[in-house]
């Protein structure tokens, strides 16, 4: 549980900063600078079922890990791939920002948003749902450890997605 | 109907199809009624089904269907229709429950299927109203078998029974149960579900055709390799660049896998080796074969190593990976493609993990696999309109067929597999025996 701190709000507000910085990244498809802001045990989870506790032993939909990360951005608009012969445009508004968790030294802390993420990509498709970021300090900056993306229609008959959301 | 026999007799040919087959929603409507009408399709998975009032909906072809298990240990397949005015019964995509109920007039049925009660029912007194009619009942489907818990239905009463249909492909089935140390395998959790674009038959044509996967999937294979190659020297080739990897194998690779061929419209490439055998081995688990099966058997159970066994037209399977596809046809153009994850009871976890991480890699709808599997069958679907060609090739080896039973052998990257297809879809088609 999050314990009141005066400073609270400011932190707030910095981390608010950092999910938008995230997200512009996503919006222009620059994967390799997306990777970077992740710690070097950092992971990426879209679920596929509501409350999902388990993405080693359960499908999911993504679950990768930096190296999977360095690849995908290596595949990204590659052009022998007939999936990326496609412009690949999305637009994520985060809002709902709240703090769920924080180490107690700081250094450490989960915080919770709702987002909306128009994906252009052959037509346009609209994904919405929960992010939970698990972020650490690492010298003055922040890094994600974890961003898990509960879509509302994780269970849904998806069709091709072929950027994080 | 505009299609005779006659014409459905004329859109194959020895070495190519006519477009009709992928793009005429007459021809889809036929073949919903006199192939997967007639075929055993794949359902579901007994361990998916464990308990007494659990049930599980699917389809068979466009009919939806219930697979539950009745307080007996009885496992039925039944259509999911309610016997008053049609409404579908089971909505969820698994539960338990005591009976189904009709949310519409509240008619309810036993886990067979049977009625159970009819709310205000006087007003069926001397109606001639018969409550074992079984146009009143969710009805079975014509029959349902199953092998080593993988039920399969045939919506007609007459036809080879399911271990003749399978052939030589039960030996895959048998292969993946095998590879558990108690010889049992179950279903874990809710599936992978994939919607696609295209017709059915695009995406089963697929699975055994090995001149597509260089091209197809270079560009994961590039990327992969570079970021592998990128690694510190001596670090350990990781899991993932050893699934993916394969994918970008060479023409000779593949050829020297070899297709075989069976009735029905069946096949399977590899055999004693795939694109699964230089996976690395888990720690414990070849222990936990041999303490089981002794060293000799277990050898000849790993050496078994097929890549996609297609039992056609519902069903695929990698015997190594504990992964199976299944196929749900929509429409002509929309077919749902949902991958189900085996866990072989009694092994180390770590090779659930290993199956899991296989399918998010290849079968994800996020996948850097199956997006260009599935973008090549949209272009398909789409350009099939076009009125400068009307006929698909498929003539790969040709004549190069050598015959071992009645398994056919081909080279790997033979058109072979298709060209079986349409030999069970045309005696399926036109009415013969398949």
């Amino acid at each position: 549980m999050l314990t009141a701190s005066k400073n609270e709000a400011s932190d707030l507000r910095e981390i608010e900063a950092f999910l938008y910085r995230e997200a512009d990244l996503l919006d222009a498809g620059n994967l390799r600078a997306w990777r970077d802001l992740f710690t070097e045990d950092g992971t990426y989870w879209l679920p596929i079922s509501p409350d999902q506790d388990d993405p080693l032993g359960h499908i999911s939909i993504i679950y990768e890990d930096k190296m999977m990360m360095a690849i995908r951005a290596e595949n990204f608009g590659h052009r022998l791939a007939a999936s990326m012969q496609y412009a690949v445009r999305s637009s994520h508004i985060v809002a709902n920002t709240r703090l769920q968790e924080r180490s107690a030294d700081g250094s450490e802390i989960v915080v919770k948003s709702n987002f909306q993420a128009v994906i252009y990509y052959r037509t346009q498709s609209v994904y919405a749902g929960t992010c939970t970021h698990k972020l650490r300090r690492e010298e003055s900056d922040w890094r994600i450890v974890q961003k898990r993306v509960d879509l509302i229609n994780c269970d849904a008959d998806h069709k091709s997605i072929v950027i994080y959301i | 109907m505009s299609y005779s026999v006659g014409r459905l007799d004329k859109l194959v040919e020895k070495n190519r199809v006519h477009r009709d087959v992928y793009t005429n929603p007459e021809v889809f409507d036929l073949e919903m009624e006199r192939l997967w009408g007639r075929a055993w399709v794949y359902v579901g998975h007994e361990s998916q089904v464990s308990q007494a009032g659990e049930f599980i909906t699917t389809s068979i072809g466009t009919e939806p269907v219930v697979l539950s298990r009745d307080k007996f240990g009885q496992v039925h397949v039944l259509y999911n229709r309610c016997g008053h005015k049609g409404a579908k019964v089971a909505a969820h995509k698994t539960g338990k429950t005591s009976m189904f109920r009709c949310p519409y007039h509240g008619w309810s049925y036993h886990l067979d299927g049977k009625l159970n009660v009819v709310p205000h029912d006087r007003g069926y007194d001397d109606t001639g109203f018969d409550r074992e009619d079984p146009q009143f009942s969710m009805q079975p489907v014509a029959r349902v078998a199953s092998h080593r818990g993988f039920v399969f239905a045939s919506l007609a009463g007459d036809g080879p029974d399911l271990k003749t249909f399978l052939g030589a492909t039960i030996a895959t089935i048998d292969n993946m149960c095998d590879r558990s140390p108690v010889g049992k395998v179950e279903v874990v959790g809710s599936s992978l579900p994939y919607m696609h674009d295209c017709n059915w038959k695009m995406f089963i044509e697929n699975l055994n055709d090995a001149v597509h996967p260089m091209v197809a999937h270079a560009s994961v294979g590039h990327a992969t390799r570079k970021v592998v190659d990128g690694l510190p020297e001596g670090a350990p080739t990781p899991g993932e660049a050893e699934i993916i990897s394969p994918f970008g194998g060479s023409y000779e690779f593949f050829d020297s896998l070899g297709c075989r061929t069976m009735p029905f419209g069946h096949s399977f490439m590899g055999g004693k080796g795939s694109i699964h055998s230089s996976y690395s081995e888990i720690p414990g688990y070849m222990e936990s074969m041999v303490a089981s099966y002794g060293q000799k058997k277990v050898d000849e159970i790993l050496s078994q190593n097929r890549h996609n066994t297609t039992v056609y037209p519902s069903f695929t399977l990698k015997d190594a990976v504990q992964v199976a596809r299944v196929c749900r046809p929509i429409a002509v153009d929309k077919t749902l493609i949902e991958s189900w994850h085996f866990r072989l009871v009694g092994a180390p976890e770590e090779m659930l993990h290993r199956t899991i991480t296989y399918s998010r890699l290849i079968n994800s709808p996020a996948s850097m696999v199956g997006p260009d599997d599935w973008d090549c069958y949209e272009r398909m679907q789409n350009s099939l309109q076009s009125e400068s060609a009307h006929w698909v090739d498929m003539r790969r080896f040709i004549g190069q067929e050598k015959l071992e039973g009645d398994v056919t052998v081909s080279p790997g990257t033979s058109d072979q597999a298709s060209r079986n297809q349409y030999k069970a879809w045309s005696a399926y088609m036109t009415g013969e025996v398949a």
